[in-house]
């Protein structure tokens, strides 16, 4: 939608040409998702009986909690570890000369193109307990047993950080690249050390950015579906499997649709209070 | 079977339709399946306006072709102006409730199990088995009920490798719960059916004993289980755990465990001792417009022969013992359906199930999960 501001005055008029325009995007939108989804919430209130019952289990089924609970858990281990190290990322492709730049772009770019599906089975293969992670480590005697990598939490973090780095990286370079170097500088010669630099100058300024990509890596963490599933071992239960298992297997839609309007809840919950601190927009690069 | 109603076998089913080798309606079927379209829209299909045509849904790939040579083909041989067209999109109890439901039944005879005929029946979902035409005698007692009659047998079994522990290999689920004399990961599927017996197995219940069973005892054989073990929720996941040397014992569809053995030349085994026998069996949704022709085709498909047929095909067990006839003692090797296999099994309790799946399924998921 164009906003008014970026209009000249004269133009005004013919603005209803552009809601033509936009108009089929909009129905489809309206029809494939608003209407689906207000079926989503409906349902959460209405099945098996009207009511609120499906939302007391959020505080009386410790079976709904624990999901949670794991839920939470792992989509906050793996932002500390995305922002971790897409910080050193961020840090070395804003050092970097362009050619290095484009090239490390490339690298964080590249995973994305690659089916989650493929990536799981790909880490299966490689962390397992005959898989060439563990059979190096082995040769060169550093480990006796092979090392639980895989199909347990170790393996679903590690899936779904290799996920979430492009996310971190980008977001946190965007962030990155409008900072004043000159400031560091400054900061030098005025005494500094490095570390101090780095620590009271640096790390402050690129608040925004950490705060924006947590956020960011957070939300989407929480709705993980495919990785845990296969990495999992099948013991690693988060919330959009357990939606999975009560809409395909146990046929308890009202469970269902209540934990996926509750997890939706969450998300515009966290980005509001993410767009009291910052300004979304222009973070995500709008 | 929802055990085989997984991803993998959409797309199993999805490049088995595409291949060209298939007649238009099954790439119907199948595209309506990869897209995840309702099966109510299959009226839409042309062919459905023709009423001599019966549709036999079952689980798609080997399946579809195994079901055709053995059930099909003798079949329409006898009644030349008939038609059977296969669906290999899988009958799901949610596929069901909603074809019903709506009113719009286009499917004839559904390929599914005997503790799902004994769930859904009771709800109206299902034509009543017309034993005047099909012969109960020609089955196990507990392989014929009221809403459905066994077609195959299937068996979850140990599974192992024969070459981990020199020359030791287990041979009960007390074997598999040592985790110091069989030291390596287990593998058991995350639903209950089998899952829970082995536990309960393990923990000494003897066969007569299992049923009804005892959630708790069960699940803490299995909270002991569980470091040590993969849950696998796709089939062929398992399948693969073991093939790639992930997974050294645990339990596996017997359908599954053959093929592993001649993959690997006999590095995996399987036992049938303890094993868990269950009886898949045809169903007739409520409102099926196929009339005597489902009975005659259903009555049909009891013939030992080609049932034998159909082991060889792709591994499912005669569902009539009579067939052990027409096998030599190699293929009575892999029949779970053969007298002395099917012995050393437990039967697995279709009532119990009937009533239990869905809590049981739940609970085992939260036991399991960290």
């Amino acid at each position: 939608m164009p906003s008014q501001s970026d209009t000249p005055t004269g133009w005004r008029p013919r603005h209803g040409v552009y809601w033509l325009i936009i108009m089929p995007a909009l129905a489809m939108l309206v029809l494939l998702y608003l209407v689906p989804l207000a079926d989503v919430l409906v349902t959460s209130v209405t099945d098996p009986k009207p009511g609120l019952d499906n939302f007391l289990l959020l505080f009386t089924s410790t079976s709904v909690q624990k999901t949670l609970l794991t839920t939470l858990r792992i989509a906050a281990l793996t932002t500390f570890v995305a922002l971790l190290l897409g910080y050193v990322v961020a840090y070395a492709m804003r050092a970097a000369n362009s050619s290095q730049q484009r090239l490390m772009l490339f690298c964080v770019l590249l995973p994305f193109w690659i089916s989650v599906l493929v990536r799981s089975f790909a880490w299966i293969a490689l962390l397992s307990s005959r898989g060439p992670v563990n059979a190096g480590l082995m040769a060169w005697g550093l480990i006796d047993e092979p090392l639980p990598l895989v199909r347990n939490e170790t393996g679903v973090l590690i899936g779904m950080v290799h996920v979430m780095l492009p996310y971190a990286v980008l977001t946190l370079y965007a962030n990155m690249r409008g900072i004043d170097v000159r400031l560091v500088a400054a900061a030098r010669s005025l005494g500094a050390s490095r570390f101090q630099a780095f620590r009271m100058v640096f790390l402050p300024l690129t608040r925004p950015g950490l705060i924006g990509a947590g956020t960011l890596v957070f939300i989407l963490s929480l709705g993980f579906y495919v990785t845990p599933a296969l990495l999992g071992g099948g013991k690693v239960l988060m919330i959009a499997e357990y939606v999975a298992v009560q809409i395909n297997d146990t046929l308890r839609w009202g469970l269902g649709t209540m934990l996926a309007t509750t997890l939706m809840l969450s998300v515009l919950a966290a980005l509001w209070a993410l767009s009291r601190v910052l300004d979304v927009k222009r973070l995500f690069g709008a | 079977m929802s055990d085989m109603s997984d991803r993998q076998g959409d797309i199993e089913r999805f490049v088995q339709n595409t291949e060209g080798k298939v007649y238009s309606r099954r790439v119907f079927f199948g595209m309506c399946a990869a897209l995840g379209v309702a099966p109510v829209a299959a009226r839409l299909s042309p062919a459905m306006a023709d009423q001599k045509e019966l549709v036999l849904v079952n689980w798609g790939g080997d399946a579809v072709r195994g079901m055709k040579a053995s059930f099909v083909d003798p079949y329409v041989k006898k009644f030349p102006d008939r038609k059977v067209a296969i669906d290999g999109t899988g009958p799901s109890t949610s596929r069901i409730r909603l074809m019903v439901q709506s009113g719009k039944v286009t499917w004839d005879i559904m390929d599914r199990n005997l503790h799902t005929a004994l769930e859904i029946g009771p709800e109206g979902m299902l034509e009543k088995i017309d034993y005047s035409v099909v012969d109960k005698s020609k089955v196990r007692p507990e392989h014929a009920v009221e809403w459905g009659i066994g077609n195959y047998l299937y068996a979850m079994v140990l599974t192992y490798n024969t070459k981990k522990w020199g020359g030791e290999v287990p041979t009960s689920w007390k074997d598999v719960w040592d985790f110091k004399k069989f030291p390596g990961k287990r593998a058991f599927r995350r639903e209950p059916d089998a899952v829970l017996e082995a536990a309960l197995m393990a923990d000494g219940v003897p066969f007569d004993k299992i049923y009804p069973i005892d959630m708790k005892r069960a699940l803490d054989m299995h909270k002991k289980m569980k470091e040590h073990a993969i849950y696998y929720t796709v089939i062929a996941d398992g399948q693969n755990a073991f093939r790639n040397g992930e997974v050294h014992l645990g339990q596996l569809l017997n359908t599954r465990a053959w093929p592993l053995k001649q993959d690997t030349k006999g590095l995996y085994d399987w036992t049938w001792n303890e094993g868990v026998s269950w009886g898949a069996c045809w169903m007739v949704p409520k409102g099926a417009q196929g009339g005597k022709a489902i009975w005659d085709f259903i009555a049909m498909t009891q013939d030992p022969q080609a049932q034998a047929e159909l082991l060889k095909s792709n591994g499912y067990g005669p569902v009539n013992p009579e067939a052990s006839k027409f096998l030599d003692a190699d293929w009575n090797k892999v029949n779970p359906g053969a007298a002395e296999n099917y012995a050393k099994m437990l039967p697995g309790g279709i009532e119990w199930y009937a009533k239990n799946a869905t809590a049981a399924r739940q609970q085992l998921i939260d036991a399991l999960s960290s």
